[in-house]
Order: C-alpha cells, then sequence, then structure tokens
C-alpha cells in the first residue's frame, strides 16, 4: 500500500497498478474501512480498480496528518467488517437493436452471435468500480475469447440500459449518454434512482450474472 | 412570503446550480457544482443566504419577468445587464419591481454568469443539493436546463438591503487565461520537452480552447503533449478530482470540470484549487497556458482565495 498526494486536498491509497481479484480485495476493504471511521475531515472516497481516492476537509486536516493517519489504520485490512456482496442476475435483450455491435463482436472474435452472448452469460462478473455516470458498473473479468476493442470515435448518445464490452469488461450505462464501449444488449433493470437510497443498485464488490432475454 | 418568476429567453443554456453534491463518489455521482463557485459565494453573500440554488447562465439575450418586488444578483461573467431600461452594476443586487423585466444584452467579459435572488428558487435537492446533473438529468428543475415559460416559483422571500461587491474582489475573466497547476500522477509519463514546454515560465506553450467544451469538460488545441516512449496511454480507470488535466493518446489536453468521479487517461496536471473557477471561464478560441507550482504554494493560494470569500462576506454584512 503507497498513499500519495494528488492536489491540494486529496490523496491515492494504491494497491496495485493492474486489474485483478486479489488488488480489489484490498482496495474493497479499504473502501470499507474508511467509511467505518466516520471521520468528519474526509469528504469523498472513492474506490476504483487499483485505488482508493480519499478528497478531505482541508480545514479539518491536513495531507501529512491524514496520510499518517490512514497509514496506520489501514494497516491491517484482514479484519474489516464489510457487507457481503449482493448478487444481480440482469436480464438483457441481446442484438439487433438493442446491441447494434454484437454482430461486430462476433465477427472480430470469429464466434456465432450465440457463442458470444453464450460466454457473456457463463461468468459472474465482479464489480471493481462504480463511475463514469452515476451507477456504472465496470465489471470483470471478460472471457478473453469475446474481448473486443473500444470504438474508435464513441457514440454521442446510447440508451439507458445498453450493456457494453470493451476489452476484458463490461458495463451497464445506467442513463441515455455517450458510449465508448461496443453495445451488444440492452436491459430494463433501472441501474441508477435518484429519488431513492441508496441510488445506486450496485456497488464495489457486487456480483453479476447476465441472463439472455428472449 | 412566496413570489414568481418568469424565465423569458434562457439565453444558450441556464441551469439551477448551488455548491455541489458531495458524498456519493463512491457510486459515480459527480459534485456538478457551480463552475465558479467563488462567483455563487458572492451571491450568497449579496442575497444574505447560505447553499441556496442559484442559476448558471451561458450567452447574452437571457431574459426574466418578475412578479413581484424582489431583490436580485449578477455575478460572474461581466454583463450589460438592465432592469427595464435602467443600466445594472456588475457583481451587485438590486430591487426589482412587480412587471419589471431583467435583460442581459452582452458579455464583456467571461463567459458564465450566476443569478440569484433574496428568496430559495423552489427545487427539489436530490442527494443533498440543488445541483443540475444535466447528463443523467436529475436536480435542479427536473434535471433540466431552463426553457422560456418556465417558471421560479421562491419562497422564504426577505426584504434586504442592495449591495456591491468592490472592484478588488472581482477576479479577472478574460483570455488569455494563465492557470497554475500542480503535477499530476502521471506527469512522468511524459517526455522532459513536452512537460518544460507545457508548465515552464519561458516556454510556455500558448494553447486554445476548442469549440468542445461542455460542463463536463474542455478540450483544448495546441501542440500535442508527447508520452515517453514506455508510457502507456491510458490507465486503469482511477477516481479524479474537479480540475484534473488528462491527456489522451492524441497528446491535446483535456481539463475536466465537475461532472466525472473517474478517468481513465494519463493526468499531467491539476489546476490549482485557487484558479480552477476561472475554468468557468474558458469559452472557444481563448488562450489558455499553464504554470507550475508546488502543491504548498497552492495551499497558500487557496487560504488567500478563502480570506477572499470572508472579506465578501463582511462586506455584505452577511458574515
Amino acid at each position: 500500500m503507497i498513499i500519495q498526494r494528488y492536489a491540494e486536498n486529496a490523496l491515492r491509497i494504491i494497491f496495485g497498478n493492474q486489474i485483478d481479484m486479489e488488488v480489489h480485495e484490498k482496495v474493497r476493504r479499504a473502501f470499507f474501512l474508511l467509511i467505518s471511521l466516520h471521520r468528519h475531515d474526509i469528504i469523498e472516497i472513492i474506490p476504483s480498480f487499483c485505488s482508493c481516492l480519499v478528497i478531505y476537509e482541508d480545514d479539518l486536516t491536513s495531507y501529512q496528518t491524514l496520510a499518517g493517519l490512514l497509514n496506520e489504520r489501514l494497516a491491517d485490512l484482514s479484519a474489516v467488517e464489510m457487507p457481503p456482496p449482493q448478487v444481480h442476475e440482469i436480464p438483457v435483450h441481446y442484438g439487433s437493436d438493442y446491441g447494434p455491435d454484437l454482430s461486430f463482436v462476433a465477427g472480430h472474435c470469429q464466434l456465432t452471435v450465440a457463442e458470444v452472448i453464450e460466454r457473456h452469460c457463463a461468468e459472474i462478473y465482479t464489480v471493481f468500480t462504480v463511475g463514469f455516470t452515476p451507477g456504472f458498473p465496470y465489471m470483470g473479468t471478460l472471457d478473453e475469447r469475446i474481448a473486443a476493442p473500444r470504438l474508435e470515435t464513441p457514440r454521442t448518445r446510447i440508451p439507458a440500459g445498453s450493456v457494453g464490452i470493451a476489452q476484458r469488461q463490461t458495463g451497464i450505462y445506467p442513463f441515455e449518454s455517450p458510449a465508448g464501449w461496443r453495445i451488444i444488449g440492452r436491459t430494463d433493470i433501472r441501474l441508477f434512482d435518484p429519488a431513492r437510497p441508496p441510488y445506486s443498485l450496485m456497488q464495489i464488490g457486487d456480483k453479476v450474472r447476465f441472463i439472455e432475454e428472449h | 412570503m412566496t413570489s414568481a418568476i418568469t424565465v423569458r429567453n434562457p439565453a444558450l443554456l441556464s441551469l439551477i446550480v448551488d455548491l455541489g453534491r458531495t458524498g456519493f463518489g463512491a457510486v459515480g455521482v459527480p459534485s456538478s457544482s457551480a463552475l465558479d463557485r467563488y462567483a455563487c459565494q458572492a451571491l450568497y453573500c449579496l442575497l444574505n443566504r447560505a447553499n441556496a440554488p442559484v442559476l448558471e447562465v451561458m450567452g447574452p439575450r437571457f431574459a426574466l419577468q418578475f412578479d413581484s418586488d424582489v431583490v436580485c444578483a449578477i455575478a460572474g461573467a461581466r454583463v450589460k445587464a438592465f432592469l427595464d431600461e435602467t443600466p445594472l452594476r456588475p457583481w451587485a443586487s438590486f430591487q426589482s419591481k412587480k412587471g419589471s423585466i431583467l435583460r442581459v444584452k452582452e458579455i464583456t467579459e467571461g463567459f458564465r454568469y450566476y443569478i440569484g435572488f433574496a428568496g430559495r428558487i423552489k427545487a427539489e435537492a436530490v442527494m443533498g443539493s440543488y445541483a443540475t446533473n444535466l447528463e443523467c438529468r436529475f436536480g435542479g428543475l427536473n434535471g433540466a436546463p431552463l426553457k422560456s415559460g418556465d417558471i421560479l416559483h421562491l419562497e422564504e422571500s426577505q426584504e434586504i438591503e442592495t449591495n456591491v461587491i468592490p472592484l478588488n474582489l472581482i477576479p479577472p475573466m478574460n483570455s488569455p487565461h494563465i492557470l497554475r497547476v500542480i503535477e499530476g500522477p502521471e506527469a512522468g509519463s511524459f517526455n522532459d520537452g513536452s512537460r518544460r514546454h507545457f508548465w515552464e515560465k519561458g516556454y510556455h506553450e500558448l494553447f486554445t480552447v476548442s469549440t468542445n467544451l461542455n460542463r463536463t469538460g474542455i478540450r483544448l488545441n495546441g501542440t500535442p503533449l508527447v508520452f515517453k516512449p514506455e508510457a502507456p496511454k491510458s490507465i486503469v480507470s482511477e477516481g479524479i478530482v474537479p480540475g484534473t488535466i488528462q491527456i489522451p493518446g492524441d497528446g491535446l489536453p483535456i481539463i475536466m470540470l465537475n461532472e466525472r468521479t473517474i478517468g481513465g487517461y494519463a493526468r499531467v496536471a491539476v489546476i490549482a484549487r485557487a484558479d480552477q473557477d476561472r475554468l468557468a471561464h474558458l469559452k472557444a478560441n481563448d488562450l489558455v497556458c499553464f504554470e507550475r507550482i508546488t502543491v504548498e504554494e497552492g495551499e497558500r493560494l487557496w487560504r488567500e482565495k478563502q480570506k477572499r470569500i470572508v472579506q465578501l462576506q463582511s462586506l455584505t454584512g452577511s458574515a
């Protein structure tokens, strides 16, 4: 674990430099430990694949003080109490207008469309981080046999619920938004509701399985 | 006491903002705060309230009509504004009369301006903030920009004295914009020549603000930064702070504003907090250059800026 400063009022707690489950588990433990500290000087905690970004209130603390404290408190992550990961089953309409890139992915991977769907549904994915737009889960790890590159030029608008893949990841767009991932299907499940706590259907560490809807 | 205001012309874009949303970054919820927070604070001082919803407006020809007497204030970009035929001072509050019309005819310096009232615009706070998340359509007035004919209802209207922010507390907003920056986490990904031209005094590369700018980010045109041969062109996506300057594969900077919690491009630098309000005033074809400072210098500049906010509060008696 390394703590590095980032801007006047933020620090990064870094656990590795690549996407893997071991690093993810450390990030997740650190995230829930940071929450359990209930510190008034911490105003934002953003966990991602390899690190936690902490934004702090610099009227109440300093980088030196907070980094010192976190170095101590995060030294042992073995006993962190965490909520059990929720498991989400997400029904998806694959292909046609719902998934305009499905046939590209099949062609790129030299598979049939049915094989791409089968492999996308075969894995239980882990939510590594939530971001890009509110509630967007970055999930892995995608079967490398259906990995496809991002679009050269992102689409300016795709519908809410679009399911995309990019390299070894898959994700779901909670809102109509721009999108650079290959869209293979769409779900009717609502991923983010600004009117209802806890707002986001998913959080770091959750598990996801896709089910083909006919 | 309640009163109402009718939007007659929303200009290019006007929306409800405040000082932003915090605490939900872990599920990807960005701040969506007013881009010029200092101007927003100035309105709070002029109007004797804190954390109220205010309007953030882009472009001239904004107009609204008052259906009762209410104190109103404008800050941010310097504008030529009129209450009916009477010219208004910039960064000041004024008393409007029932039936009178506020018109902004021209912007003379800066880009976005802010309008607030001595009353609370009736809007729903979403996750603790009135700020509009335009992309996801929540907050503000049903998550949407204001349109002609929209009625803003004011609650808790108060009669207050009008006031003026003195010139020495109004920051410059014109091009060229010299923005101070602190090294970012991936500053080391770029070759020495690129870094020198990016932020060293005497070598300054001038960038031009492209037409590709919105509340999410500002793309700049100019000489692309060059990655070191061994440096990756994208990073494993990670949390970012507002004002982060990302460099995608084409080498041209994108300044991230207050609408993203995570980024996947190399972060060469971060705009010093004290200079972030200036980002609200970058418009297409403006010139921008960066000047590197230490993080300690950034902290010092931020403390100075906070002192100016305290000065605003004491001048207007709202402390």
